[in-house]
């Protein structure tokens, strides 16, 4: 058996909150109570929750950029939790991040070549130019676009810049955090076919974190859905959808406006109370 | 019921029109930025507005209520019922009187919308006394009623303060009164901001993107708060958003704009069944996720919407549209029996359908 490419076993996160008397130390709270799962290799493994509920904290933990109160994190069967940064190499160039907000993830002041080539950079990698041009032609922007900066770019376009960027130091795994939560309609499109079939051609594992359950149902093959720092139900995408065990998760569903049902005759008040 | 909404709709300048948009224009410096915008909404009724960003709906709204910025260049004509003036080119002591009592807003970030020095119950009170200061409504003329009973009023007002609160389902409202917004999560806050916009029973309520900021959760409870308050008030309701699916849940009719223009509108059923707009239908695909393969490609619209003053002359689409010709270098005619119902298009989709 292969080993999975992220493994997560019981994940604890707490955080103190600023103490509020002089007596007492601040409260604590637990932003992750004790997570586990596996992704596979080549998955696209989806994470849904509202805010509050802990994706960020699991995101960051996953990604190395915190560490976890206790638990342990393995990306490709190595340990992350509990290293220091200088020894997190090897996760640095496995392991990327897409944010949900493009602007305030790319540096206004350098040029998107610059951006896009800056992990090589960081990792001291060879190769840069070259890379750069078939990276901004992998997510559709032209040659020029590496001599602009940001702000010249739409939302979407910034949003391509930064998979570019994520995409450079050819990681085998791929974390997208609400990647399209602030586009257009038109253009979330557009930036999910965009990472569907770069997922697809370069075969990589994909985390995909989503508010928007109808988003993460056409883009994840697996999804666990979050509440309150834990996973209270996971599974295979269209088996939660169409039969979900959890109140939460029968609750999240309801919720969530649809197209379908609204033509259907169902109003604002349908979206919530009793399904029956 | 949306056949009954239609049929009120097209009999014009009824008893019961409480918006009537005709012809607005507006721009601001070299810019044009909303190009002959007419539509209208009857009491009761709830019109969905959608578009994507930059296609002039915050304008829309914000002309509404009389916020455009100074310098913009406005023509057109906005009327509101019980209102004696035309909103546009009024003065700014006339819409002061009609903001938060005829028409009130909700915004989208309730944060910015609200006072953060203030407490809440006291902001809801506020609107009410200030409104019956300004001109007594229970008969008392509004100078007097603000400096001399003002007490009475305003203890009037914090009661019906909390009452608002209760209604728009705060939990403990009279404590909830008390609270700073601050100290209220984001789906509370914009609770408040719904019992300040519905403190005076206004004629019609205008929604711009009200729950793009909450969680799915928090966003049913608010959009059945803001059904249930116009219902209640027999109000009409104009909602913005950019969401597709929220718009068929909550609205009756829809307006669809692209570049600053009104390109389709119709009942929800209509118009979402079978969009005749080429821009209508490319949105509508891009946003079904439900029917998409699981992983496979969605339908897009190529490029992104144009910034402001950068959509091509003609039919403002054409830039983007697979269907456009050289015909759509004029500007598409309105087809449709009036403005509440139609689609400017050269090479509507469903062709076979017109007849």
């Amino acid at each position: 058996m292969t080993t999975p490419a992220i493994t997560v076993r019981d994940l604890r996160r707490d955080y103190r909150r600023p103490r509020t008397s002089l007596r007492r130390p601040g409260p604590v709270v637990e932003a992750l109570k004790g997570v586990s799962f596996d992704v596979e290799r080549g998955e696209r493994f989806g994470i849904v929750g509202e805010s509050g509920c802990g994706k960020s904290t699991l995101m960051r933990l996953l990604a190395g950029l915190d560490q976890p109160t206790s638990g342990e994190v393995q990306v490709e069967g190595q340990t992350v939790s509990g290293l220091p940064e200088r020894r997190l190499g090897f996760l640095r160039s496995s392991l990327q991040l897409v944010f949900q907000d493009p602007m305030g993830s790319l540096d206004p002041r350098m040029r998107v070549r610059d951006i896009i080539a800056e992990p090589l950079v960081a990792q001291g990698l060879p190769g840069r130019q070259g890379r750069v041009s078939e990276l901004l032609e992998a997510v559709g922007l032209s040659r020029e676009a590496g001599e602009r900066f940001p702000h010249q770019f739409s939302g979407g376009q910034r949003q391509r810049i930064s998979i570019a960027r994520a995409l450079a130091p050819k990681p085998s795994i791929l974390l997208a955090d609400e990647p399209v939560s602030a586009l257009d309609v038109s253009v979330r499109a557009q930036v999910l076919n965009l990472i569907t079939d770069l997922v697809g051609d370069l075969g990589l594992t994909l985390v995909f974190v989503s508010h928007d359950l109808s988003v993460v149902r056409h883009v994840c093959e697996r999804v666990a859905v979050m509440c309150a720092g834990e996973i209270v139900e996971t599974g295979p995408t269209q088996q939660i959808f169409d039969d979900p065990q959890h109140p939460y998760t029968q609750r999240l569903l309801r919720a969530a406006p649809s197209m379908r049902r609204a033509l259907a005759g169902a109003g604002a008040a349908d979206l919530l109370g009793d399904p029956s | 019921m949306s056949a009954v909404a239609a049929q009120t709709s097209s009999r014009s300048n009824g008893p019961q029109r409480v918006l009537d948009v005709v012809g607005l224009d507006v721009r601001i410096g070299r810019h044009h930025l909303l190009h002959d915008v007419s539509f209208s909404i009857d009491r009761g009724e709830r019109v969905g507005l959608i578009g994507e960003s930059g296609s002039g709906k915050s304008l829309t709204s914000l002309a509404l209520l009389g916020l455009l910025p100074d310098d913009a260049d406005v023509s057109g004509s906005i009327r509101l019922a019980g209102v004696g003036c035309d909103l546009v080119g009024a003065r700014e002591r006339d819409l002061a009187g009609v903001r938060g009592r005829d028409v009130a807003m909700v915004f989208q970030e309730p944060m910015t919308a609200l006072n953060p020095t203030m407490r809440v119950g006291d902001q809801v009170a506020e609107t009410i006394t200030v409104h019956a200061g300004r001109r007594g409504r229970d008969g008392h003329d509004g100078r007097g009623g603000r400096e001399g009973r003002g007490g009475t009023d305003r203890r009037r007002a914090r009661r019906r303060a909390v009452e608002l609160l209760d209604q728009v389902g705060l939990p403990d409202p009279g404590d909830a009164a008390k609270a700073y917004p601050h100290q209220l999560s984001g789906g509370q806050r914009q609770r408040v901001v719904l019992a300040i916009a519905l403190a005076n029973d206004p004629a019609l309520l205008v929604c711009d993107e009200p729950t793009t900021a909450l969680d799915v959760t928090v966003q049913a409870r608010v959009l059945d708060l803001i059904v249930r308050g116009v219902e209640a008030r027999d109000a009409a309701l104009l909602f913005i958003t950019h969401d597709l699916s929220v718009v068929a849940t909550v609205c009756e009719r829809v307006l669809v704009m692209y570049g600053g223009r009104v390109v389709e509108a119709g009942t929800v059923d209509e118009v979402f069944r079978r969009p005749r707009h080429r821009y209508t239908q490319g949105l509508l695909a891009a946003s079904d996720l439900d029917d998409a393969p699981p992983g496979g490609r969605l339908p897009t619209i190529r490029g992104t919407v144009p910034a402001a003053g950068a959509f091509p002359e003609g039919c403002v689409f054409r830039s983007r549209c697979d269907h456009a010709t050289e015909v759509c270098a004029t500007t598409p005619a309105w087809t449709g029996p009036d403005p509440g119902e139609g689609f400017a298009c050269h090479h509507p989709a469903h062709e076979e359908r017109a007849s």
